[in-house]
Parts: C-alpha cells; sequence; structure tokens
C-alpha cells in the first residue's frame, strides 16, 4: 500500500512537470489520454465493479460535451456568468440526470439485455442528433471559446492540460473512494449476484439506478473536458465507434482491476497519437493488440501488473529473469516480423508505389527500418521469416517456462496462484 | 552548469544572427483522413494537394526555399483532427489543406480562427477543398479560412439551369435527401429555384442518412406523384441504392445529382445510370490533355471526383504565391492570404477567383450527362461524363450569407 502510495506520487509529479518541456501536440495528447483515463475508468465502474456492459456510453460522453459547448456560448456571449474551470460541473449534472432516466429503463433487465437497451438509448441520440441543428449543430458542429477564468486565460494547450489533469484526478479519485465506501461493495456484491442482496433486503433496481446515474455522471465530466479542450462538439462523439473505444480500453486494460481500464486508455490513447503518425496501418496494430490481450492475457494490461505484484514475495525472480528476457527479445522479433511485413504490403500496394511502378516501369527498392529492400529479392521476404519462426518457437518456450515456475510457486501456496495460471493459458 | 551557460548563449547568438542566411520555407500541413472508413477521400485530396506542390518546388519553390508538404493522419474523427491540428501549428505549419469531411471542416476551420487570434503574430490559413456545408461560409466563417468547393445551392442553380435548357426538368421536380445538415441545405436551394427555372416540386423527402437498404417505398412514392426529374444531393449508398430502386421499377425518370462522378458509382450503378446529371466543379473530357496525362503519370490515375476541385484550390493557392515575396525572410501569413483575395487563376474551364466577403471561390460549373460517346470512359464500363455545358461561376453562385461577418486584419 505504501509503495502504491509513493508510485502514484511519483506519477502525479510526473505529470504535473513533464508537460511545460513537451511540444503543444503531445500536450494535447496527453489532455486526450487523461480524458479517455477518466471515461474509460468512469465506464469500468458499471462494468467492472457493477457487472453490466453497456454499449451506450458515448451518449453520457456527448451529453456532457454538448451541455458544457452551450453554458461555454453563453458565457462567451455574455449572457451568464460561469468560471470556466468550474464547467465540468455543468455536464456532470446533466450526464447525472440522464443518466438516472436512462438507467432506470436499462437496468430493468441484465445482461446481453441490458447491453442492447443501452446500445438502442444511445442510438436513439445518435440519430436524432444529426436533426435538429439548434442543439447539436449540424454536421460542422458547435463551437466556442474558452473565457479567461481565475487569472488564467486558458488560451495555451498547457493551461487546459492542467486544468483538466486537477479535474480528472479528483474525479478518479473520488471513483476510488467511491469503491471503497459500503454502498461501493454493494456495487461488487451487484456484480457477483444480484440475488443475493434482494434477500438481504435492499433494492437491487434501485442500487443499479444509482450506480448507472454516478458512471454517466463522470462519463459527462470527460465529455465536458473534451468540449473545453477542443472548443467545440459534434454529433459524431454520440457513434458507435466512442462507445466501441471506450469497451476497447477497458477491456485492454483489463476490467477487473480499478486502475486497469486507466493504464488501457493511457496507453492506447499514447499508442494511437505516435503510431498514427508514423503508419496509417495503425488501426491494425490496435486489432491486433486487442486480440492478442483477449486471448493470452484477458485479465488485460493490469491484470498482469497486479498479478506480479500480488506475487512479488513469492515469485522466485531470480530463475525467472532469465525466459522474461528471452520472451521479450522473441517477443520483439515476432513484432519486427509483423511490423515488416504490414508496413512492406502498405508501401508495395500502395498507389503512389504502382503510379510509380508505371511511370518507371521497375519496382524501385522500399525503405522500411531504415534500410532499402527489393521488392522481388528473396532475402526481402526470408527475413520476416527469419524473425517470425524462431521468435514464435523461442516465445513458447519462454512461456512455457515462466508457465513451471509460476505453477512451482503455485505447490508452496495453493490459493492465491490460481491467476497468474488463468493469465497465461487465456481461461476464464 | 558554467559550460552550459555558454553553449546556450553561443546558440542562442547564432540563432540571432543566422536568419539572414536560413530562409524560412513555407510548410503545408495536410489534416486529412487517411486510415478509417473516409480514407478514399482523403487520399485523393493529398495526393492532388501534393501533386500541385510538387510543380511549384519543380519551379523554384516559394522564399527561396523549396515548400514543405507533411501529411497528418486525422483518422476520420473531429477528436482526432484536433490533435492533429496542434501538433502541426507546433510544427510550424502556414497553411492547412483539408476536405474529407464537413466535421472535420467545422473543427479544422474554427480551431485555426481560435489560434489565430490568440497567436495574431503567426497565423494560419486553412484552406477546405472539400468541405460544403454552407455553416462554414456563414456563421464559420473567417479571414483566414478560404472555400474552394461547392455548396448545394451553388451546384444546384446550374444544374437545375442546364437540365431546364435540356428540356430534361420538366414541370413536376421531386426532392429526395439525405436528413442532415447538407440534405436540407440541397432541399432548401431546389424549393428557393421553383419560380426561377419554373418547375413545380410534387414532393419533398428527406431520408435517413446511408441507413437504408432498400428504396423501394420511396420509389413508390415518387411513382405516385409522376415527376419528370428527381433531384438529389445524395452520395455513396444512397444515390446508388435510390438509382438502381428506380430503375428497377422501370420509371422513366432523369436524376439530377450532385455525386453521381464518385469513383465506383457509375459502375455500380450500369446502365441505370445513363441520361442523368451532375454538377461538378471540373470534367477530365475539357481539360488540356497534357495536363491530364502528366497528372497521371505521377500519380498513376487521371483527376477525378473531388481531385480537380483540390487542384483549382491548391493552384490559386500556388498562383497566389507568385504575387508575394519576402526576400527569403520571415513569412507573412496575411499577405498571402490577401494575395489569394486578388488572385485569378485559369483551371482549364474558366478564370476562377475568391470572393472577398465569405472567401467562397467562385469557380465555374460543368453540367454533365452519364453517355457512351466518351473521351474517358469511368470505372471500366462503356460510360462517363459528357460535359452539357459549363456555366460560369458569376452565374452559379449564390449570395453571400449574412451571417458571415468577417472580421479583416489591419
Amino acid at each position: 500500500m505504501r509503495y502504491a502510495l509513493i508510485a502514484i506520487l511519483a506519477l502525479l509529479a510526473l505529470l504535473i512537470i513533464a508537460p511545460p518541456l513537451l511540444g503543444t501536440g503531445w500536450q494535447y495528447a496527453l489532455i486526450n489520454a487523461l480524458i479517455a483515463a477518466l471515461f474509460a475508468a468512469a465506464f469500468n465502474l458499471l462494468v467492472g465493479q457493477g457487472g453490466m456492459l453497456s454499449f451506450g456510453h458515448a451518449a453520457y460522453f456527448g451529453v456532457g460535451a454538448f451541455t458544457v459547448i452551450h453554458l461555454m456560448q453563453s458565457v462567451e456571449y455574455g449572457d451568464i456568468p460561469f468560471p470556466t474551470v468550474l464547467l465540468p460541473l455543468a455536464g456532470a449534472a446533466v450526464s447525472l440526470l440522464c443518466g438516472a432516466l436512462a438507467g432506470f429503463f436499462a437496468t430493468m433487465r441484465s445482461g446481453v439485455y441490458f447491453a442492447l437497451v443501452t446500445l438502442a438509448l444511445a442510438e436513439l441520440l445518435h440519430s436524432l442528433a444529426p436533426h435538429w441543428d439548434e442543439m447539436f449543430g449540424g454536421e460542422a458542429g458547435l463551437s466556442s471559446m474558452r473565457m479567461p477564468s481565475l487569472g488564467f486565460t486558458f488560451g495555451s494547450t498547457l493551461e487546459v492540460y492542467y486544468l483538466t489533469l486537477s479535474w480528472v484526478v479528483i474525479c478518479i479519485g473520488l471513483l476510488y473512494a467511491y469503491t471503497r465506501t459500503p454502498f461501493g461493495r454493494l456495487t461488487l456484491a451487484l456484480r457477483d449476484n444480484e440475488q443475493r442482496i434482494r434477500f438481504m433486503g435492499f433494492n437491487a433496481h434501485g442500487t443499479k439506478i444509482v450506480v448507472f446515474a454516478i458512471s454517466a455522471m463522470f462519463s459527462g465530466v470527460a465529455g465536458s473536458l473534451m468540449a473545453i479542450s477542443n472548443e467545440t462538439a459534434n454529433y459524431s462523439v454520440f457513434s458507435t465507434q466512442v462507445s466501441a473505444l471506450v469497451v476497447l480500453h477497458t477491456f485492454v486494460g483489463g476490467s477487473t482491476i480499478f486502475f486497469g481500464p486507466i493504464v488501457g486508455a493511457c496507453v492506447l490513447s499514447l499508442f494511437t497519437f505516435v503510431v498514427s503518425g508514423v503508419t496509417h496501418s495503425w488501426m491494425l496494430y490496435q486489432g491486433i493488440i486487442f486480440v492478442l490481450v483477449m486471448l493470452f492475457a484477458p485479465k488485460g494490461i493490469g491484470g498482469v501488473i497486479q498479478a506480479h505484484i500480488e506475487q512479488r514475495h513469492a515469485l522466485p525472480w531470480k530463475r525467472l529473469a532469465a525466459p522474461y528476457a528471452l520472451a521479450t527479445l522473441a517477443g520483439l522479433m515476432v513484432a519486427c516480423a509483423t511490423v515488416f511485413v504490414v508496413q512492406s504490403l502498405e508501401i508495395v500496394l500502395s498507389r503512389e508505389y504502382a503510379a510509380a511502378v508505371a511511370r518507371t516501369g521497375e519496382y524501385a527498392p522500399y525503405t522500411v527500418f531504415a534500410r532499402e529492400w527489393q521488392v522481388f529479392h528473396p532475402f526481402t521476404w526470408l527475413f520476416p521469416v527469419l524473425l517470425l519462426v524462431p521468435g514464435l518457437y523461442l516465445l513458447r518456450r519462454a512461456f512455457a517456462r515462466i508457465q513451471t515456475l509460476w505453477d512451482k510457486d503455485d505447490d508452496d501456496d495453493g490459493d492465491i496462484a490460481a491467476a497468474p495460471r488463468e493469465l497465461m493459458e487465456g481461461g476464464h | 552548469m558554467p559550460r552550459w551557460i555558454t553553449t546556450a548563449a553561443a546558440i542562442t547568438a547564432l540563432g540571432v544572427i543566422s536568419p539572414a542566411v536560413q530562409a524560412e520555407p513555407l510548410k503545408i500541413a495536410i489534416i486529412e483522413s487517411l486510415s478509417g472508413p473516409q480514407t478514399s477521400t482523403g487520399r485523393l485530396i493529398a495526393t492532388a494537394a501534393e501533386y500541385v506542390i510538387d510543380q511549384a518546388n519543380a519551379d523554384g519553390g516559394f522564399n527561396g526555399e523549396a515548400i514543405q508538404v507533411k501529411e497528418y493522419d486525422n483518422a476520420g474523427d473531429t477528436s482526432g483532427a484536433a490533435t492533429k491540428f496542434r501538433e502541426a501549428a507546433a510544427d510550424g505549419a502556414h497553411v492547412i489543406i483539408q476536405g474529407a469531411s464537413s466535421a472535420i471542416g467545422g473543427q479544422v476551420t474554427e480551431d485555426v480562427r481560435k489560434h489565430n487570434i490568440r497567436n495574431p503574430d503567426n497565423p494560419i490559413i486553412y484552406i477546405n477543398v472539400g468541405a460544403e456545408a454552407m455553416e462554414l461560409r456563414g456563421k464559420k466563417c473567417h479571414f483566414h479560412a478560404f472555400h474552394f468547393t461547392t455548396t448545394a445551392p451553388y451546384r444546384t442553380v446550374p444544374l437545375m439551369q442546364v437540365m431546364s435548357e435540356q428540356g430534361d426538368l420538366g414541370k413536376r421536380v421531386y426532392s429526395i435527401n439525405q436528413n442532415y445538415s447538407w440534405g436540407r441545405d440541397m432541399e432548401t436551394a431546389i424549393v428557393d429555384n421553383a419560380d426561377r427555372f419554373d418547375y413545380q416540386v410534387v414532393d419533398k423527402v428527406l431520408h435517413e442518412v446511408n441507413r437504408i437498404q432498400d428504396f423501394s417505398p420511396f420509389v413508390a412514392r415518387i411513382k405516385s406523384e409522376n415527376p419528370d426529374s428527381v433531384i438529389t444531393g445524395n452520395w455513396s449508398n444512397d444515390l446508388l441504392l435510390l438509382m438502381k430502386a428506380v430503375g428497377d421499377a422501370n420509371l422513366d425518370i432523369t436524376f439530377g445529382t450532385i455525386f453521381m462522378d464518385q469513383p465506383g458509382n457509375v459502375a455500380n450503378a450500369g446502365n441505370v445510370a445513363e441520361g442523368h446529371y451532375v454538377a461538378h466543379s471540373s470534367n477530365i473530357e475539357l481539360l488540356d490533355e497534357a495536363g491530364t496525362e502528366a497528372y497521371r503519370k505521377a500519380t498513376g490515375h487521371y483527376p477525378v471526383f473531388i481531385e480537380p476541385t483540390t487542384l483549382n484550390g491548391v493552384g490559386l493557392f500556388a498562383e497566389a504565391l507568385k504575387k508575394v515575396n519576402f526576400d527569403g525572410g520571415d513569412i507573412d501569413v496575411n499577405e498571402i492570404a490577401k494575395a489569394m483575395e486578388n488572385t485569378t487563376f485559369d483551371n482549364g474551364l474558366g478564370g476562377m477567383h475568391v470572393r472577398k466577403a465569405d472567401h467562397q471561390a467562385v469557380i465555374p460549373i460543368v453540367v454533365s450527362q452519364v453517355a457512351r460517346d466518351v473521351k474517358y470512359p469511368v470505372d471500366g464500363t462503356e460510360l462517363g461524363f459528357k460535359p452539357i455545358k459549363t456555366v460560369a461561376g458569376e452565374d452559379a453562385i449564390y449570395p453571400a450569407q449574412d451571417s458571415c461577418r468577417m472580421r479583416r486584419p489591419e
């Protein structure tokens, strides 16, 4: 616990100190990562803790965004005085109301039916929004400008970053505190056995509405922060893509652990920012990561980290070091082979390359990994195979070794090590 | 530490002296949808824009340096566009080119406007080559935004005019459009021009965007009104499925469209497309052969769909660059913007220029008909776009909107 606190404080210090040294592009990417983290944490309150998988959380995110953009416009035109720093409160309030209303209907059912109702409610907004220009601004969207508040102009990205950071830290803190309250425990019980809650005399439906509304409220804060940062809101925010992305973030990060979705959202947002600047195939890589995580670590990145932290005293670290290093090396080989093939195909199959071939009549060498490759040279296509085959072999060997080492630990104290076995084998 | 300070001082001193030696290169950012569902349009825009800049660079670049172009992938959403805009601004971009979507156009133009308010010393120009929403030239207009594509009324008027002259418009016109801002702009334009071209709008329909798989109920409605022509701003599947449903019902109705020339449309529609009209800002049949062949040689294909618009817009920008001269010194973006207002560019069909009131480009519009006897058949079919008439920009353009209040820099 003490280490956890130190780690969080160190991370926080880094988040405060580092951004002024970065360019505005990175500052803005960090803002987006923070917003995605809060959205995922709010979403996970419903999914991971309440056991209710929603496919329409974009609705509450979007409601928060549109509430704030309307309020910002009123402030900009001088109709209402409202401090910029407190804008997310308005988004939170409206999303809370909408969440309570939608939650009332959605939580009448559970499982797949619940998911479908949330999806339907979000689609309702998604198809309504393009028809209502005054409220949602049509295709070009609504736009406003941040007004100075509390001595800050909020003109620079850095000021917006600190505003976002403050709100995200406070909200994630509140969400964490929530899990510690008796009501938070009740939420967990709701996931595990709803029947039992009813027998214990609690109102299960009422509890679910409250959980849904709180999740919607924090999603609304995330949407508000997005509107403040972009200074625009467009009805595309209600699209299923937004709802799907938060599911992706949550499950890659690991929905069973509080910090899992936050890690997942940060990692994937920054991954998108960095990789989309380098290659157009970034969506493919994102998909590959999702599939791999679901297959080999169903508890997500957060689950892997947590299993290690829980087992830190029981694991034979010295003997694990070699297979871990080997697994990393083999993983890198496989990754290099994959990236090489994808990038090669991206270049060779592109229109530009086809045009160049048609123009000059020859297949020019192309560059991947800072080296030139001939399209029809056998080594070009042997190279990924040479990386992939031994890479996969070594990866299997390394994981088999890691498995035995974790299992040995299993013999010593039986019950806690069930998690890592599941983690490696992909069982649920 | 002291050594660090001296080094820093030395670098700063160098920095003060060096500008005279190193000219400031003009930087252009293409913020487009280069991955995701809108890639096909985004890629075309980027290709065409880069083609023009490459030519300008072959002619000696600008300000004594080659013009630098960088692609930024907005991944097809507004948040991605906002991220890439900030990255481009941090990279020192002077000009931003975008066009594949009005939603992203709304984001980019607003980001540019706010950037210019906050950084009056380093303004940025936005060149819109594809976003057609009226609002971008209305409430959201500003001095640094230039719109080189048309809007709903801009294309509808010449379309109606030529169809009327050809006797294909008739007295009974049916309006069917997608229910969002673009489709509603189209409907307004169709209704507003009824007196001018002497027709009656027998029915108007707004339907969901890209969700309808079966248009036969709509066709039944069209049939019951017995129109002479159907005018639609539909694009993609909504256009294809509508045309096919009308073809299947054996109705002899002429379509007036805006997006028939999207690659793949004619191939998908087949013979059903023949005889229908399209209003676009260029037609390859009318262009100088040397120019189109040069384009094909460089990019592997003839300029299609949104590419001519991009070539025109970026072409006018490149022409305007010839009018300003900073002698290798710092680039004043406002000067370039003012030069763009005063530049006339021949796009092969006639002169085009930018209207000062809202920075909407005044471009000639070609109205074409899908026909067999063409020089450049499209999509591997025998069909192509036969130009019927070119309407001068001044005759086609809509009046500037009152909602545009442009503040000009001193």
